[in-house]
Formats: structure tokens, C-alpha cells, sequence
């Protein structure tokens, strides 16, 4: 890769899009005039609309009759009420009420309290059966709310107040009183009354409480019994930080991606379309150096637009908001600062993605056709965020592009955790590098660029290969489509115990799609596998490493130490629930480890990485199991383990090393976890005794050295040949 | 610097567009392809070019597989088609500085070239207006100056006159005897019999994807017993010159 060369390509791909009214529109001019236009105009309409609500006397209708003094409280000045009697009422249904005929509605059965025999504890006696359900009984024809239904809606008067002919005698007699408002909760100004109503018709409750409680001297609060104060504790950054998270985070993302939308069409098939791409290709460019210029410059102008989209926000919500939204709406810089660096990799994937699919078109037509459709994949998600309760979780976590709006929103309202923001961050580099990886594909294939068609197999360069051998795409291919699906799939083989879902991910999730891969693309089976007699001593050393190197990567745990919880989970995974027996342990949780993930890793993965040569494609592979196991406090120990069993399988051409050091790695550790004396020693706040981790070093060391003395495949030459033709994992090895 | 094609052919689906094509092109040397339309012209030439990949057959430039190290090669081939166009919002300066850098030009080198070629083609009138704004006359002028840029060892030329006026057209032709004179090879292909006549040093004549006849000028009318070259082309099609099959 020659980055001038990119860089050239993105100098002049950002110069023609500057060059470009309609893009530089999207870019800086939409959102600089959307984000005030729409604030000023919600809010200021919202609150234009509120002020002339509030400032509105409400006219209510009162169907009956008022005691003076009730008529007083509700005809205050201060109450904004006008009382107009028995306006809209059909003359009958004044009459029912005047006579009686329509009386109050029987109150609702009230829960009798617990039964407590005398001896204080509470009858333990099963409940009765609750009774079948039924359909509930059709509600009767009420007269009185289909008239109050017809005057407010007619907007004749805001609300319906009826007092029932027993009203005045209630009250005198010390008895309840009772009355019932009719409104409409879909007007405003009607709300507005009832809640006006309310308001006076409880202080006027307060105060005959009051007065009762004094006329039969009674202490304060009789009546009432309980008094319950409500607190919301959120501070307002939390409060802010929901809506912004929530909403506004919505919009933004969306606005921003359409920065990116119109140039990847227009560096794709706009230039297929303009017969600037035969041009192009003429000059001595890879493929890669074409599309990493292009992304980034796509990459840029999504980024100068959530910029853009971001700046324009924090000075509308710190300039122009109305001062009844500021609180809500008030935002720390930290916070658009937190918006903006996790759009770094929502634009980073779909970047790639519009660029992927946008070269498939032929024309820009085409083009926006093709690309829509994307765009839409990744908008729906984003409105999943605004559902209540649609939080940050594990399973989401893998979800691309929600992942990283609900990691927004559960930073800015302070409840992201690391370990899911770990799964967040690497599944979204996955998924980036997939579709760019996907993109250069594309252009790699001429015929594609030159406006022909070819199957997304071909194009994509997973047709079979019969032959042939994996290379760095695929393997990075099915790498992070196995990881996509590996945790899925675990999360659902959850439910089968310990035991079968150990069982089931690990021969149904990871050894069967590996071998059904090496098998369906027609990969040789026993080079791609490493399927070599081992040399003695690369066993010796395997069995050295695999027996120490769990000692002596402790340290490394202590850099980032686990949760308890996190801790507690894995001791019960590794010892399979503390039931079987032990001969099963080392089975299960070593032999079949040992097996399933070294053909993953060491075997297919290994083999595909082998064209980048003998450290990369280790470490690279490493780096793949480490993330595999989706924590990030175990990040480095495993990448420690997969780089030994990397080199294990280099330095020897056998699978076999890296299996048993796997698998005696696993079973050892399995087995002190199970082993009381050796549990409560790594039980202590200091983790794996020092003690140990020098012992285990002295033996990781023990077996480097034993390796480096192994006549392997690495020492006939394995790394002369970096096409992968007779070398590296793959290299027989007599000796 | 020799071209040599080996047995060339491309498939597309079930139709072989070419099916097995062998010539040489020398330094100095102009060598025109001639043949109708859907002959094969273009195909053949992109693949020449390293744009197209062939189903069989093997480019060297030299000793060097264009199509095993096409990086290497490309630098030393310079393409040109009547249907190529320019970054409609970049000026001809910026275009010929653009493919200049994507070549790894020197900068100094880089703007010698640009500074001689602007003043060849009488380009510098129109050096600084974006090219979207440009006649198709003025557009195939700077394209021309992009393909000699980089100072190519071949120059592989599809139809460059077509859709040209006569002004324009004869640009083109100027600029590719002065880079014959230079030494350069030139492989050039046109549907116009006269064009060929007056401007190449051997023709291949291409039909349904195959070289049906090559040599000198005088060499094609000879085997054909014909006057020109249209009708030299007809009997070696089995046409008649008069339009009849023969």
C-alpha cells in the first residue's frame, strides 16, 4: 500500500466534492439552518401555544348544582374558571340530574386489607383459585358522557363539570361528596380546565379535611393517613443527556450519514457513469490504494458533517434554545465531544458499506438504488434506540450501528459499562473492516468497474476454490461472520446448562462451520489443518507451554483485573457447574477446546493469514482469538496464549502442539479451579500467587527454548515461501 | 520497448469476443488495428492495457508479464479511448497533475511535463477552466496530454479520432507522429479504413475477434488484389467490395 497514493486520491476526491454545490449543501449548509429551524420552530411554537393555553380562562359547563361556597373557590379570579350552568345539556338529561334520576356512578370495591390472625402472622392458608377469565361485560350506554362528548367536542365549552343532586346535603352532612369532570385529553385547553378544576377542587378537599378534623377535634391528618413525597433524583445533566441521547442522537446520526450518502455513489458509480473509472485504472494503482483513497475521502466528508451537525447543535442548544427547554436541554461539551468521537466508527462502517454497494452500480442511478436500501439498514436500528427500555445490553452489543447509538446513549446518561462497550467497539471494527474489505473486493474485479454484472459470490471472491488456499480476506471474512454468529448463537445455547452449551458451541458453532468451510470452498484439507506427525520435542515443548503459560500470563489479568461477578462466572463455566466428574472436566473444557478452536484458529485462521508472513499472520491470528473471547479483561492473557500456540504451530507444521498445549492449558486450570487448597491460593486479592507466575514463566521459557532447538518446518524454510506454496503451518514435517 | 501478445482471447458468457490474437508492436513503430464495430477492437486493447483481465493469452512489454506485475508495467503504458472523459470538476492543470502523481512522477519532472504539453496542445487557453465546461474537442486534447504524460513506452490508442472535428482530429494525429519520432510504439485502432492508410506502418485487420490479415499497406492490398484498404478488409471477410458476399 503506497499512501501518497491514497492520500492523492483523497486530496482530489475532497477537492471535487468542495467543488460540488449539491454536497456541500448536505454537508454544512443543511445543518447548520436545520438544527435552529427546527429548536426555534418546535420550541417557540410549542411555547407560543402554551403561553396562550395558560393565559386562556377555561370555560366550563356545570351540570347541576354548586354549594355557595365550592362556586366561590372555583369562580376566583385566580382560578381562570367561567362557570356557565348547565350549558349544552339536553333538557331531558337535566331533568335526570335535577331529579335524581341519574345518580352518581356506585364507588369502586375497595381492597380489604390483609386478614392478620391475633397472634400477628398472616393466615396461612392458600388463596382461593383465581376465577377463569372472562370476557369483560360490554359497558353500558351512558347518556351523561355521550352529551358531555358532543359540547366539548364542539369546543362550546373546555370542560363538563357534574355535581350530583346530593352534592350540597354531602358536604353539610359531613358525608362524601361527589362530582365527576368530563374533558378531552386530546385538546390542549381542555386538559388545561381539567387540570384547573383539579387543582382548585383539591384545595378545596384540603380545606374541608381540615375543617372537619378541627369540628370533631380529631388530630391533623386524621383524614388523610399518609403523606408520600415524590424526589427525582436524576440530576439534570442525567435528564439532558437522556433526551439527547434518545432523540437528538437519532437525528444526528442520520443527518450525518447523509453527508456520506451522495459522494460514495458519486466516487463509484459516478465515475462509471462519467467514464472517468477506465481512466483510473489505466494508472499502476491496487485496488486497495483506489478504495482506501476513495473511504477515506467518504469517511471525511461524514465526518466534516457530523462536525458539522454537532457543532450546530451545541450552539443551538446553547444560543437559541427557548429558556423553558434550556434545562432540559443543557448539555456539558464532554457530552457532544462523547457524540462526536463514537461517530467515528458509525462512519467508519457505513462508510464502507455505502462504498461496498455502491460500486456494484452501474450508474449514479443505479447507484441510489442500490445504496437507499443500505442507508435504510442502518436508520431503522437507530430509531430502535428511542423504544423504551432498548438499552446497551450483551446481545446488542453485536447489533451493527445500534450498538453504537445505545453506547451513546448509555454514555451520556453515565450508564455505560466496559465490558459491553468492549463487544461495542470491537464488533463495529469488525464489521468496518468486512465492509471495506468487501469494497476493495469489488474493486478488484474490472468488470464490475467496468459497468458488467458478476454473482456477489465471484465478485466478493468466495466462489469455490478447489485447491486452492484460504487467503487474509477470507479468513477475516469468516472470522467475523463466525464471531457474529458464535455470539448469537451462544447466547441461546445459554439456556442448555453448562455442559450442553460448552458442548454445542464448540462442535456445533466452531468446529462444524470451520470444517464445512475448509470442505465447501474446497481448501486442501490436510495443509489447511496442519495436519503433520509432530516432532517429539515440538510436543515436549507444547506440553511445557500448555501447562505454564496460564502462570505466567497472570500477571497481565492484574493490569485490568476482572468484576467478581465476571470472575465468579467463568470459575463456574471452567469447573461446569462443580458436578462432573473430573475426567469429564478435562474433556469437556479441555480436550474439546483444544480441538474445535485450535482447527479454527491455528488451522483454517492461521493458514488464511499465512500470505502476510510469519509475525503478522501469528499475531493477527492471536489478536483474533483474543477478541474471540469477548472480554476485555481478557484481552492479553489470551493474546499472549494464541501468539505461543501461533508459533507453536509455525515452528512445528503440527496442528497437534497447539491442541495439546490448548487443552492442557485449559484442563490444568479447570482442575485448580475445582481443587480446594489451589482455589482458595488464587482466590485472594492478589490473584495467581507471584510465586506461580515466575515458576510458570521459568516454564514457558523452558519450552521456547525447547522449540527453538526443533528441527521444524519453520527451520527447512517454511518462511522462503510466502505464497503459502510448501511452508508455514502447513509444511510436512518428518522430524 | 517491444509489446509482444500471445494468443489473447476474453469471454464473456458464451460469446468469445477474442479468440486468440497474436502481434507485435516495435519502439517507433504505429500499428493499426482495424476492424468494425463489435470486431473485438477495444477489448482487445483493454486487456493490452492491463484494465481488462483475458480469459487466455499473455502481454509482455518487454520482458515484463504485464498481467503478472501490473504495476510494474503499467507506468510504461500510456491509454487513450474516443470515449474517455475528465473529472468534470477539476481543471486540465489539476487532471494532468492528478494522473502525475498516481504515476509517482517526480514533482519537478511532474511540472516540466505539464508546462510542454499545455504548450503542444494548445491547451493553455483553457489550462484553468473546469473541465465540465470544456468542448469534446478541447476535453480529447487534455486527454491526450494525460496519456503522454508520463513519458510511455507504448501508447495504446482506441478510436481517438471518433466523434472529433477535423481541427481536433488533426491534433491527435500531429501528437502521434511526433511520438513515433520520439521512439514510442503505437498501437492504434479505428473503424476509419483512410485514417490507418495515411498514419500506421502495419495494419492488422480484425474481424469476430480474430486477425484475419496483417503486414504493411502495400502487403494487404497485394494478397488482396485491391485497391484500398476498405476493400482489401471486405474480401478478406468474405464480402464483396461492392457489398455482396463473395
Amino acid at each position: 500500500m503506497r499512501f501518497s497514493l491514497v492520500w492523492t486520491i483523497f486530496r482530489k476526491e475532497i477537492a471535487e466534492t468542495l467543488r460540488d454545490r449539491r454536497t456541500l449543501i448536505m454537508m454544512i449548509g443543511l445543518p447548520v439552518v436545520l438544527y435552529p429551524l427546527v429548536v426555534l420552530g418546535g420550541t417557540g411554537l410549542a411555547e407560543t401555544q402554551a403561553t396562550q393555553i395558560e393565559a386562556r380562562v377555561s370555560t366550563v359547563a356545570v351540570w347541576g348544582a354548586l354549594p355557595p361556597e365550592l362556586a366561590a373557590a372555583l369562580g376566583a379570579e385566580a382560578a381562570k374558571l367561567k362557570l356557565v350552568e348547565w350549558t349544552g345539556a339536553p333538557a331531558e338529561l337535566r331533568s335526570d340530574l335535577e331529579t335524581g334520576r341519574i345518580a352518581a356512578p356506585p364507588l369502586p370495591p375497595r381492597d380489604p386489607p390483609a386478614a392478620v390472625p391475633p397472634g400477628g402472622t398472616p393466615d396461612p392458608s392458600p388463596p382461593a383459585p383465581a376465577p377463569a377469565p372472562t370476557a369483560p361485560p360490554a359497558a353500558p350506554p351512558d347518556p351523561l358522557a355521550d352529551a358531555a362528548r358532543a359540547v366539548v367536542s364542539s369546543r362550546e365549552v373546555d370542560a363538563v363539570l357534574v355535581t350530583w343532586s346530593a352534592l350540597g346535603p354531602d358536604l353539610a352532612g359531613d358525608r362524601l361528596g361527589r362530582l365527576a369532570i368530563y374533558y378531552d385529553s386530546v385538546r390542549p385547553d381542555s386538559s388545561q380546565a381539567r387540570g384547573r378544576l383539579r387543582a382548585e377542587l383539591d384545595d378545596f378537599r384540603t380545606a374541608l379535611v381540615t375543617r372537619r378534623e378541627q369540628e370533631h377535634a380529631l388530630p391533623p391528618g386524621f383524614a388523610r393517613g399518609l403523606d408520600v413525597a415524590s424526589t427525582d433524583v436524576a440530576p439534570p445533566q442525567r435528564k439532558a443527556g437522556h433526551v439527547f441521547g434518545v432523540g437528538i442522537s437519532f437525528l444526528l446520526i442520520l443527518m450525518s450519514l447523509m453527508g456520506g450518502f451522495y459522494p460514495s455513489i458519486d466516487f463509484t458509480a459516478g465515475e462509471k457513469e462519467r467514464g472517468t473509472m477506465q481512466t483510473l485504472l489505466c494508472a499502476p494503482l491496487s485496488a486497495a490504494e483506489i478504495i482506501c483513497g476513495k473511504f477515506l475521502a467518504v469517511w471525511s466528508i461524514c465526518l466534516i458533517t457530523g462536525l458539522a451537525n454537532v457543532a450546530s447543535l451545541a450552539a443551538t442548544f446553547s444560543r437559541i434554545v427557548p429558556a423553558g427547554a434550556r434545562d432540559m436541554l443543557r448539555l456539558e461539551p464532554s457530552a457532544y465531544a462523547i457524540t462526536f468521537l463514537l461517530f467515528l466508527p458509525v462512519s467508519f462502517i457505513t462508510s464502507a458499506a455505502f462504498l461496498a454497494v455502491g460500486a456494484f452500480a452501474k450508474d449514479f442511478k443505479d447507484g441510489q438504488n442500490l445504496v437507499t436500501p443500505v442507508y435504510m439498514l442502518f436508520a431503522l436500528p437507530i430509531g430502535l434506540t428511542m423504544l423504551p427500555g432498548m438499552e446497551l445490553t450483551p446481545a446488542t452489543s453485536f447489533a451493527p450501528v445500534l450498538n453504537l447509538a445505545l453506547l451513546i446513549k448509555a454514555l451520556l446518561v453515565g450508564e455505560a459499562r466496559l465490558e459491553t462497550a468492549f463487544l461495542t467497539l470491537v464488533s463495529s471494527f469488525a464489521y468496518g473492516a468486512l465492509a471495506i474489505l468487501a469494497a476493495a473486493q469489488v474493486f478488484a474485479r474490472e468488470q464490475v468497474l467496468l459497468g458488467g454484472r458478476e454473482s456477489l459470490r465471484t465478485t466478493l471472491g468466495l466462489e469455490r476454490r478447489p485447491g486452492g488456499r484460504p487467503g487474509p480476506t477470507f479468513a477475516f471474512v469468516f472470522f467475523s461472520v463466525m464471531l457474529a454468529g458464535l455470539f448469537y448463537g451462544s447466547l441461546w445455547a445459554e439456556g442448555r446448562g453448562v455442559l450442553g452449551a460448552l458442548l454445542l458451541v464448540q462442535y456445533g458453532l466452531i468446529l462444524t462451520p470451520t470444517l464445512g468451510a475448509v470442505l465447501g470452498f474446497g481448501f486442501p484439507f490436510a495443509e489447511t489443518f496442519a495436519l503433520r506427525r509432530p516432532p517429539a520435542r515440538g510436543l515436549a515443548a507444547a506440553a511445557l507451554i500448555g501447562v505454564s503459560a496460564w502462570a505466567a500470563a497472570s500477571p497481565l489479568v492484574r493490569l485490568l483485573p476482572p468484576p467478581e461477578s465476571l470472575v465468579k462466572a467463568m470459575e463456574k463455566s471452567l469447573a461446569l457447574g462443580g458436578e462432573a466428574p473430573l475426567w469429564v472436566l478435562w474433556l469437556v473444557v479441555g480436550l474439546t477446546p483444544g480441538l474445535c478452536e485450535e482447527a479454527l484458529f491455528r488451522g483454517l485462521l492461521l493458514s488464511g493469514f499465512r500470505r502476510l508472513g510469519k509475525w503478522p499472520a501469528i499475531l493477527v491470528t492471536a489478536g483474533c482469538f483474543a477478541v474471540y473471547h469477548t472480554s476485555v479483561y481478557r484481552l492479553l492473557p489470551t493474546f499472549v496464549l494464541g501468539a505461543l500456540l501461533g508459533w507453536l504451530v509455525w515452528r512445528t507444521g503440527s496442528l497437534a502442539c497447539s491442541v495439546l498445549a490448548h487443552a492442557l492449558n485449559n484442563a490444568l486450570i479447570a482442575t485448580l479451579v475445582r481443587w480446594e487448597p489451589a482455589a482458595q491460593a488464587m482466590g485472594g486479592s492478589g490473584g495467581v500467587p507471584l510465586s506461580w507466575s515466575v515458576a510458570g514463566l521459568v516454564g514457558v521459557i523452558a519450552g521456547v527454548w525447547l522449540l527453538r532447538e526443533t528441527p521444524g518446518a519453520e527451520g527447512r524454510g517454511g518462511d522462503a515461501d510466502p505464497q503459502g506454496g510448501s511452508g508455514g503451518p502447513g509444511r510436512a514435517n518428518a522430524g | 520497448m517491444e509489446l509482444r501478445v500471445e494468443g489473447l482471447a476474453r469471454r464473456f458468457d458464451q460469446v468469445n469476443a477474442v479468440a486468440g490474437i497474436d502481434l507485435t508492436v516495435k519502439g517507433g513503430e504505429i500499428v493499426g488495428l482495424l476492424g468494425p464495430n463489435g470486431a473485438g477492437k477495444t477489448t482487445t486493447l483493454r486487456m493490452i492495457a492491463g484494465i481488462l483481465p483475458p480469459s487466455a493469452g499473455r502481454v509482455f512489454l518487454g520482458e515484463l508479464d504485464v498481467w503478472a506485475r501490473p504495476i510494474e508495467a503499467k507506468p510504461r503504458i500510456g491509454f487513450l479511448s474516443g470515449d474517455t472523459q475528465l473529472y468534470q470538476r477539476l481543471t486540465p492543470r489539476e487532471v494532468l497533475f492528478y494522473f502525475g502523481r498516481l504515476y509517482s512522477m517526480a514533482e519537478d519532472r511532474l511540472t516540466r511535463r505539464v508546462a510542454l504539453l499545455i504548450e503542444q496542445l494548445e491547451i493553455g487557453s483553457f489550462a484553468d477552466r473546469l473541465c465540465g465546461a470544456l468542448s469534446s474537442g478541447q476535453r480529447q486534447r487534455t486527454n491526450i496530454a494525460r496519456a503522454f504524460l508520463h513519458e510511455p513506452d507504448l501508447l495504446i490508442l482506441d478510436e481517438p479520432t471518433s466523434a472529433l472535428d477535423v481541427v481536433s482530429g488533426s491534433f491527435i494525429v500531429e501528437a502521434i507522429r511526433r511520438e513515433r519520432a520520439a521512439g514510442r510504439g503505437i498501437l492504434f485502432s479505428t473503424h476509419v479504413m483512410g485514417e490507418a492508410e495515411y498514419l500506421c506502418d502495419r495494419i492488422c485487420l480484425l474481424h469476430e475477434g480474430r486477425i484475419v490479415d496483417a503486414g504493411r499497406l502495400e502487403e494487404l492490398l497485394a494478397r488482396s488484389g485491391c485497391r484500398n484498404l476498405t476493400d482489401a478488409f471486405l474480401s478478406r471477410v468474405g464480402r464483396s467490395p461492392g457489398g455482396t458476399a463473395s
